[in-house]
């Protein structure tokens, strides 16, 4: 049986569940993302020091680690920092079914909008345009093309970042991308997919 | 007595993934833990800027340990270490630069509908919260706040089981005590 000094601790525990409200934040994770993949990879010295605090590996695995990482920094006088080449990245789009993730080409100074296409396959009768937070959620601003199969496409330049969106059907119905995740955090109240924006 | 609470909800895959190159995966784990990250840094720091400078640094430091994370280990519990340093490096530093932390900041939105009538109970809360000693604090937020077993917490926090319970006894006993003058005052 509960009593009411458990219930006093059940009652703080909602009131500090509750916030923040980080979700309704999108930009806050594209801030994020932004930020580490801008990021430069720690010097030999960090990560060893990291190496050494981690709790992924026993402390003696991380001494033993941090120690021949600091006994090959010597010995190759550095070369050993670089980080090995990234796995290629492949770029996916909602008509994948896949979390729809485009990467933008290597830019130098300001981030670039990358071209990001876009799959309704749905009924529609006359028009199907993507709306979401790049655009306003304005229902003229991106309309969709119908291709001969049948379906409606459209490629946009977004920013680089996490954008919330949805389709736009005959200009009353809004739906979500049903091959996109749902965002958590409704826009404006209306009902919308994620799309990550990456440029690297 | 063993903690049943389920405490994960992200696909066990997304680290492995993340950590072989794939960058969508990555972007899904931060998308998943955010408000977590940001909710557990903000109680812990007191104030929007320096949860959310503690977060990204947190997660800055995971992208760039990947390669260090075990095939067999937790995500969660993994990422919670590296971000509660992160918030304790971050109030020492304030600390340091003598600035005033004010904890107590009041959430936006979200939080929980208020019973009480003259007292506002949220203000209440993290003020008694803002007066625990910080292991307290740490220990608290992580068991009844953010669901952790006993065992990840310790994962956390690098300390024992039984310190860690009468850590959160006692950070319990002094909510118990101070919120309840509260509301008696109130009456």
């Amino acid at each position: 049986m509960i009593d009411e000094r458990d219930l006093l601790i059940e009652r703080v525990r909602t009131t500090l569940r509750g916030s923040p409200d980080a979700a309704a934040d999108a930009r806050a994770v594209a801030r994020v993302l932004t930020t580490v993949w801008a990021s430069p990879r720690p010097s030999l010295w960090r990560r060893a020091l990291d190496a050494w605090r981690m709790p992924v590996v026993s402390g003696l695995g991380a001494a033993a680690v941090a120690g021949l990482a600091l006994l090959a920094g010597f010995v190759t006088r550095g070369t050993v920092g670089e980080r090995t080449p990234e796995a290629p990245l492949a770029a996916t789009g909602p008509a994948t079914g896949e979390f729809p993730v485009q990467y933008a080409a290597a830019t130098t100074g300001e981030v670039a909008a990358v071209p990001t296409q876009f799959v309704f396959d749905g009924d529609a009768k006359e028009s199907v345009a993507l709306v979401g937070d790049f655009n306003g959620w304005r229902p003229d601003a991106t309309p969709l093309t119908r291709l001969e199969n049948g379906l409606w496409t459209v490629t946009a330049p977004l920013p680089p970042g996490r954008h919330v969106y949805a389709f736009m059907i005959d200009g009353t119905l809004v739906v979500a991308d049903p091959r996109a995740p749902r965002a958590g955090d409704a826009d404006y109240g209306r009902e919308g997919s994620v799309v990550m924006v990456f440029a690297r | 007595m063993s903690d049943t609470r389920p405490n994960s909800s992200i696909d066990p895959t997304l680290p492995l993934r993340a950590k072989a190159g794939d960058r969508q995966a990555f972007a899904q784990l931060v998308d998943a833990m955010y408000p977590r990250s940001l909710r557990f840094a903000l109680h812990m720091v007191g104030n929007r800027e320096d949860a959310e400078e503690a977060v990204q640094d947190a997660f800055v430091r995971v992208y760039h340990s990947l390669g260090r994370f075990r095939d067999d280990a937790r995500f969660e519990p993994w990422l919670f270490r590296i971000l509660a340093n992160r918030c304790r490096s971050l109030m020492e530093k304030r600390r340091r630069h003598a600035r005033i932390i004010q904890y107590g900041e009041v959430p936006e939105r979200g939080s929980a509908p208020m019973e009480t009538s003259g007292v506002d109970w949220t203000v209440e809360v993290h003020k008694v919260l803002a007066t625990l000693p910080v292991e307290q604090r740490e220990a608290f937020l992580l068991r009844h706040v953010e669901d952790m077993a006993y065992e990840d917490i310790s994962a956390v926090t690098g300390v024992g089981l039984s310190a860690l319970r009468m850590r959160v006894k006692r950070a319990c006993d002094v909510l118990r005590a101070r919120l309840t003058e509260v509301m008696a005052d109130d009456r």
